[in-house]
C-alpha cells in the first residue's frame, strides 16, 4: 500500500524543528532513519499530517567522548556506532549489541535516537541504555531536560516524550576497569526480532558483584530491569547458589507477554536461560 | 570428416536458456506491462469471514473523479474452479462471503489512490454468520453450511480399503499409532500475483497476461466467467517468478482483471500486494492425520490404517484431488498389502489452499515415515534396514491401487545416503543432542489423466524450421522458473544433434503456441519432453529425406550428425544449412508437430471413486539423511547437513536437477522448522514475509546431492520427476533426526521452540 497524504518539511535548525513540532493543530511525526516509520506509513498503521525530516540537523549526529560520559547524537546511524572505536573502547555493551540490530542495510540508515524514541519492546538499544544507566537528552517547547533511561520507557511504544519534544542525544557513563558486561538474544531466524534478549552491566571486584543491572527485552511491553534478581546478586559473590536464586527471582521480576512466536512459558524459560548462560560464563 | 560429432545436450549441465533476461533485468513479468491509458484495478475484500451479502452500495464511490467503473458479484453469475465437479467459486462474491479477504468488488480508476479512496466509501452491508476456522468447528453438529450443496461442510469424503486391513493388523506382531498435525503453509514465491487485461471494444477481443502456471486453464475460465467465445480471448503468460503450485488453477485476480477491463472498455492492470498474494493462498492445507501401522517382528509391514482431515478453506480449488492424493500416493513406495484410508476434505471460513509442491502426499508421507522410524527404534531395527525390508519387489511392479512402477530407484537412493552420510559408523555415535535421521518420498511424473479430459494428446509441441536455418520451438508449456524451456531446447537439440544456440523457444501464448495443460503435477519434463522428442524426430526425418534426395542416396543410408548429413564415408555430405535449403525447396517454411500420450495402464484404479488420481507414467524416488544438533536449553535446532539422493530417471540437465533438489530440501525445511499460517477469527496474521517465517540463507544447511539414474523406459531419455520428491523426504528425515538427538519425537509441524521445549520438559518429568 501507499501512505496517506502528508506534508513534508526538512528543517535546517533545531529551533525550526521545534516550531514545526510545536504546532499543536497538526499531527506531526519526526522522520529520522525511517526504518520503522516508512513501513508503518505504507501499511497505514499511522497517518500523520506532517513529516518533519530531521536528517538535515547535523548537530544531532555523532559520537563524542566528554569526560566520563559518551554522548551519542540521536541522528547517529547504527553503522557509525557499530564501527566507532570510541564506543568499542568506552562502551563495549553497545558495541556488542550493534550486530544484532536487524540487517546491515537497516543499520546503514536507522538511527540510535530513532530506536530509543520508537521504543519497540524487542529492540536492543533501549534495553542496553537501561542497563547502562544512561540519560536521555530531550529538547522541547518547555526547554531542555534529561531523563534516566529506565523512566523513559512507559508502555508498548509509549515513552515519556511530550508533545513537541524530541530526543537529541543519549549520555552513557564510560566503562571502568571493573565493568563486566553481557549481551545475548534468542531469535527464530537470522535478523528477526528477538524472542527474548538480555543486556547486563555490572561492576565486579574479583568474584564479588558490587553493582549489577540486568535488563531484558522482547519479554514485556518495555525493557524490564530485573531489580529483584539484581538485588540478590548485588554485594555478593557470584556463584552457583546466588545465580540460582537470582534466576528463580525472575519468576517475580518478569511478567512475560506472549506473542505469535513464543508463549509466556517459553519467554520465561528463555529469560532464565539467558541469565544463566551469560552469568555462568563470568564464573569460569 | 571423422571429427564431426553430433552435439550432445542431454546429461550435460546447461545454464537456463531464459537466464540472461532474468539476470540482466530485461525479463518482463506480468506487473511490468504498463501500456498507455492503462487503468488500475483494486480489489475490495470482505472484512468478515462468513456473512450473507445484503448490499454493496457503490453509488458514492462511483461519483469520485477518476473512478471509471466499479464491478461487484453482479458482473458474472458464472462460477469458476479447476475441477469440473467443483466449480462454485465466483470471481467476486455473490450471495455470501466465506473468508476474510474474499473479493467483493473491484474499482477501476486512473490510479491506486483514487481506487482506494473509492473503496473507502463503498458501503458493504451484510448479515454475519458464524465463522469456522478449524476443521472440527466446521464439522460440528449444527454448524451452518458454507455451501448449501455441501451438507456438514464436507467437500469430499474418501473411503477405501484395499487388501484386508483387519486381518493384516491381527496378523502383525506389533502395532503403533500416532496422531500428527501439520500446519497450513504457503508457497511465498518471489513474484506476487499480477494480471493485465486489454479489452478491444471494436473487435470484442480480450488479451490477458497473468502470472500463472496454467494459461490454458485460465483461458477456459476466462471464457466461462466472461461468457465469451474461447477464440475471442488471447492468453499470454509472460515471465513468471515462481509458482510451486499456487498458480496451478485460475486465480480470482486474473478473472476479476478481465471482467474489469471489459466493464471499463479498456486496459486494466491489477498487481497484488504480498498480503493479497497470501490471501489468494492455494498453499498446503492444515492436515490432521491419525495413522496406525502393523508390522511383523522382522519389520515387514502387514497393514496401514489411517485418516486424514484437511482444512480445505472456503472453496474446493484442487481440494478433491488433494484428499485423493493423500490416499492413493501412500502406494508405490513400499510393498503394502493392506491399506485402509479415510480422507475428509472440510470447508472452513479460511482462504482456500491448493496444490502445493508435493501435492497431497507430503503430510501423509511425513506421518508414515515418522511412524516407521518409531517402529524401527522400538523393534531395535536400523531405520534404514526397516525400509529395505519393505521395498517393492523390483520394477515392473503393480500396486494394490493399480499403479504401474516401471523404474524404482529407492534402493539406490537409500544406499547412496547411507554411504555418503557415514550412517553405519556415525548413527547413534554423534554425542548428546546430535542426531541423524532418514526419510523417503516419491512423487508422480505428471498426472496420467488430466483434470480436464478432452481426448487430445497430453502434450503437443511444434518446431518451426525457416530459411535462416534456425529452429523455433513453440510450446504451451509454461516456463515458471523451473527450467522447462531449457529442457525442451535440450531435447530438440539432442535429437537433431545440433547446438542449442540454433534454437529459440516461444512459450505460452494461446494465439501462437500449441495448447498445453500447464506446469503442475511435475508433468512437463515427462510429457512435453517426450512430445518435443517426437517433434524433433519428425523434423529429422524430413531433413534426412531432403538430404537423401540431394545426395541421391537411400534415406536409410543417410546419417544425421547434426551440423552435417552424410551418406557413407565416401560421401562429401551436406552441411545443415544445405539440408535445410533442400528441405524447404517447394514447401517454404515448415512446422512439424510432436505429441505425447499416456498409456491407458497408467490411468489408475477403478477400485474406488477417484482412483485415477495418483496414476502416472513414472514415479521418482528420494531418500535423505539429515543431521541436526539441538540446544536443549533453548530448543534451537540447527540443521548441520543434508544428504539428498533422488532417482530422477535421467538427469537431462544435472545443473538444473541439482538446483531443484536443493530447492526442495530448503522448502521442506521451511515447513519442518518454521512456516505456518495463523488466523485470528479468520483474519490471517502472518501475511507478510516478516511474520511468515521462511528460512533465510543463514539457516540453510550444506546440502550434498546424489543424482540416481534408473532410466525410466518411457521417460524422455529415461527422465522422471525432479522438482518435488525431495521436499517430501526432507520433513520426516528431519524429525527423525530430532528424535534421534533427543529421544523424544515431535509429531506436529512446524517444530517450533515452544513445541520442542514442551517435549523436552515433559521428558525430564
Amino acid at each position: 500500500m501507499k501512505p496517506s497524504n502528508f506534508d513534508y518539511v526538512k528543517p535546517k535548525t533545531l529551533e525550526e524543528t521545534l516550531t514545526l513540532l510545536g504546532d499543536g493543530g497538526r499531527d506531526s511525526v519526526v522522520l529520522a532513519g525511517g526504518q520503522s516509520l516508512m513501513p508503518t506509513l505504507n501499511m497505514r498503521l499511522s497517518a500523520p499530517d506532517l513529516l518533519v525530516d530531521i536528517n538535515g540537523l547535523d548537530e544531532l549526529s555523532g559520537v563524542k567522548l566528554e569526560g566520563n560520559q559518551i554522548r551519542i547524537g540521536a541522528l547517529t546511524r547504527h553503522v557509525e556506532v557499530e564501527n566507532s572505536s570510541v564506543i568499542a573502547e568506552n562502551c563495549p555493551l553497545i558495541a556488542l549489541a550493534m550486530p544484532h540490530i536487524a540487517h546491515p542495510a537497516i543499520r546503514n540508515r536507522g538511527t540510535f535516537g530513532g530506536s530509543i524514541a520508537l521504543a519497540d519492546p524487542a529492540a536492543e538499544l533501549p534495553a542496553c541504555i537501561c542497563a547502562l544507566g544512561a540519560k536521555i537528552e530531550i529538547v522541547g517547547p518547555g526547554g531542555d531536560r534529561k531523563i534516566v533511561a529506565k523512566d523513559f520507557f512507559k508502555d508498548l511504544y509509549e515513552t515519556d516524550l511530550k508533545d513537541g519534544e524530541i530526543v537529541t542525544a543519549v549520555e552513557i557513563p564510560v566503562t571502568s576497569s571493573k565493568t563486566k558486561i553481557a549481551f545475548d538474544e534468542l531469535s527464530r531466524r537470522h535478523g528477526d526480532y528477538a524472542m527474548a534478549g538480555l543486556a547486563v552491566n555490572a561492576i565486579m571486584e574479583g568474584k564479588k558483584i558490587e553493582n549489577i543491572s540486568i535488563c531484558f527485552f522482547a519479554i514485556s511491553a518495555t525493557p524490564v530491569l530485573a531489580e529483584g534478581a539484581a538485588g540478590i546478586l548485588n554485594n555478593g559473590i557470584l556463584d552457583d547458589d546466588s545465580l540460582g536464586k537470582a534466576i528463580q527471582q525472575l519468576e517475580s521480576d518478569l511478567d512475560p507477554l506472549p506473542d505469535l512466536y513464543a508463549s509466556r512459558a517459553l519467554k520465561m524459560h528463555y529469560a532464565k536461560e539467558l541469565l544463566k548462560r551469560n552469568l555462568e560464563s563470568w564464573m569460569s | 570428416m571423422n571429427e564431426i560429432k553430433r552435439n550432445q545436450s542431454i546429461g550435460v549441465p546447461k545454464p537456463l536458456v531464459d537466464g540472461p533476461e532474468k539476470v540482466s533485468g530485461k525479463a518482463l513479468y506480468s506487473g511490468d506491462f504498463v501500456p498507455k491509458n492503462c487503468l488500475v484495478g483494486r480489489i475490495m475484500r470482505s472484512p468478515v469471514a462468513h456473512a450473507e451479502i445484503i448490499n454493496i452500495d457503490i453509488i458514492e464511490a462511483q461519483k469520485l473523479p477518476g473512478v471509471k467503473v466499479i464491478i461487484t458479484g453482479d458482473e458474472t453469475d458464472e462460477p469458476f474452479g479447476i475441477l469440473p465437479i467443483a466449480r462454485f467459486e465466483f470471481p467476486l462474491a455473490r450471495d455470501k462471503v466465506r473468508y476474510r479477504g474474499e473479493p467483493i468488488a473491484c474499482v477501476v480508476a486512473v490510479d491506486v489512490e483514487t481506487a482506494q479512496a473509492a473503496i473507502d466509501v463503498i458501503k458493504f452491508e451484510y448479515k454475519e454468520l458464524p465463522g469456522y476456522f478449524k476443521s472440527k468447528e466446521a464439522m460440528a453438529e449444527g454448524a451452518v453450511n458454507l455451501h448449501e450443496h455441501r451438507p456438514g461442510n464436507i467437500e469430499r469424503e474418501v473411503d477405501f480399503e484395499l487388501g484386508e486391513v483387519d486381518a493384516g493388523l491381527a496378523d502383525s506382531d506389533f502395532i503403533l499409532e500416532e496422531t500428527f498435525n501439520c500446519a497450513e503453509i504457503c508457497q511465498v514465491q518471489s513474484e506476487p500475483h499480477a494480471a493485465i487485461a486489454e479489452f478491444d471494444v471494436e473487435r470484442q477481443f480480450m488479451t490477458v497476461r497473468a502470472s500463472t502456471q496454467v494459461p490454458y486453464y485460465d483461458h477456459l475460465m476466462l471464457a466461462k466467467v466472461l461468457k465469451m467465445d474461447e477464440s475471442k480471448i488471447r492468453m499470454i503468460k509472460p515471465f513468471v517468478g515462481g509458482g510451486f503450485g499456487c498458480r496451478t488453477e485460475s486465480l480470482n485476480i486474473t478473472l476479476i482483471c478481465a471482467l474489469a477491463a471489459r466493464a471499463a472498455r479498456g486496459t486494466v492492470r491489477i498487481v497484488a500486494s504480498r498480503e493479497e498474494t497470501f490471501i489468494t493462498h492455494r498453499g498446503r492445507p492444515e492436515t490432521d492425520i491419525d495413522m496406525k501401522i502393523g508390522v511383523k517382528k522382522n519389520g515387514i509391514i502387514t497393514a496401514v490404517d489411517y485418516t486424514a482431515i484437511q482444512r480445505g478453506g472456503a472453496y474446493s480449488g484442487y481440494g478433491v484431488v488433494t484428499i485423493l492424493y493423500s490416499g492413493g500416493l501412500l502406494f508405490g513406495m513400499y510393498d503394502l498389502q493392506a491399506v485402509r484410508y479415510k480422507g475428509l476434505r472440510v470447508l472452513t471460513n479460511t482462504p482456500p489452499p491448493g496444490a502445493m509442491r508435493g501435492h497431497g502426499i507430503t503430510d501423509v508421507r511425513y506421518a508414515f515415515e515418522s511412524l516407521l522410524d518409531k517402529i524401527a527404534s522400538q523393534l531395535n531395527i536400523d531405520p534404514i534396514e526397516i525400509r529395505r525390508k519393505n521395498y517393492l519387489k523390483g520394477p515392473n511392479y503393480e500396486t494394490l491401487n493399480e499403479m504401474f512402477i516401471n523404474s524404482y530407484g529407492l534402493p539406490e537412493c537409500i544406499d547412496w545416503v547411507e554411504k555418503e552420510s557415514g550412517w553405519k559408523k556415525r548413527k547413534g555415535k554423534l554425542g548428546k543432542f546430535k542426531g541423524l535421521g532418514v526419510g523417503c518420498g516419491h512423487y508422480i511424473s505428471g498426472a496420467s489423466k488430466p483434470v480436464n479430459w478432452t481426448g487430445e494428446p497430453h502434450a503437443t509441441v511444434h518446431l518451426k524450421l525457416d530459411w535462416d536455418s534456425s529452429i523455433t520451438i513453440l510450446t504451451g508449456a509454461p516456463e515458471i522458473g523451473q527450467g522447462s524451456s531449457t529442457m525442451a531446447t535440450q531435447c530438440a537439440a539432442e535429437v537433431l544433434g545440433l547446438d542449442m544456440s540454433r534454437f529459440q523457444i516461444l512459450t505460452s501464448d494461446s494465439k501462437l503456441t500449441p495448447k498445453d495443460n500447464g506446469a503442475y503435477s511435475s508433468r512437463i519434463t515427462y510429457m512435453v519432453g517426450n512430445a518435443t522428442i517426437d517433434a524433433a524426430k519428425n523434423l529429422r526425418n524430413i531433413l534426412i529425406e531432403a538430404a537423401a534426395k540431394k545426395l541421391d542416396a537411400d534415406p536409410d543410408d543417410v546419417e544425421c550428425l547434426g551440423e552435417f548429413y552424410t551418406a557413407g564415408s565416401q560421401d562429401e555430405g551436406l552441411t545443415f544449412e544445405e539440408v535445410v535449403k533442400a528441405a524447404l525447396e517447394g514447401t517454404g517454411t515448415i512446422t512439424v508437430s510432436g505429441n505425447f500420450d499416456t498409456l491407458p495402464e497408467s490411468w489408475g484404479t477403478k477400485k474406488y471413486r477417484g482412483g485415477a488420481i495418483s496414476g502416472s507414467m513414472a514415479y521418482a524416488y528420494a531418500a535423505q539423511v539429515v543431521e541436526v544438533s539441538i540446544d536443549p536449553d533453548t530448543a534451537a535446532i540447527t540443521v548441520e547437513k543434508v544428504w539428498a539422493a533422488q532417482d530422477v530417471g535421467k538427469a537431462l540437465n544435472p545443473l538444473s536437477v541439482e538446483g531443484q533438489i536443493e530447492g526442495s530440501v530448503w522448502m521442506g525445511m521451511g515447513q519442518a522448522i518454521s512456516e505456518g499460517t495463523e488466523y485470528h477469527e479468520g483474519l490471517a496474521i502472518t501475511n507478510s514475509m516478516l511474520d511468515y517465517r521462511v528460512p533465510t540463507i543463514v539457516e540453510s544447511p550444506p546440502i550434498e546431492v546424489g543424482i540416481i539414474e534408473t532410466i525410466d523406459p518411457n521417460g524422455p531419455f529415461g527422465a522422471k520427476e525432479a522438482g518435488e520428491t525431495s521436499l517430501i523426504a526432507f520433513i520426516p528425515a528431519f524429525t527423525n533426526a530430532v528424535a534421534d538427538a533427543l529421544g523424544v519425537r515431535p509429531l506436529d509441524l512446524p517444530v517450533t521452540p515452544d513445541k520442542l521445549m514442551e517435549l523436552i520438559e515433559n521428558k525430564k518429568e
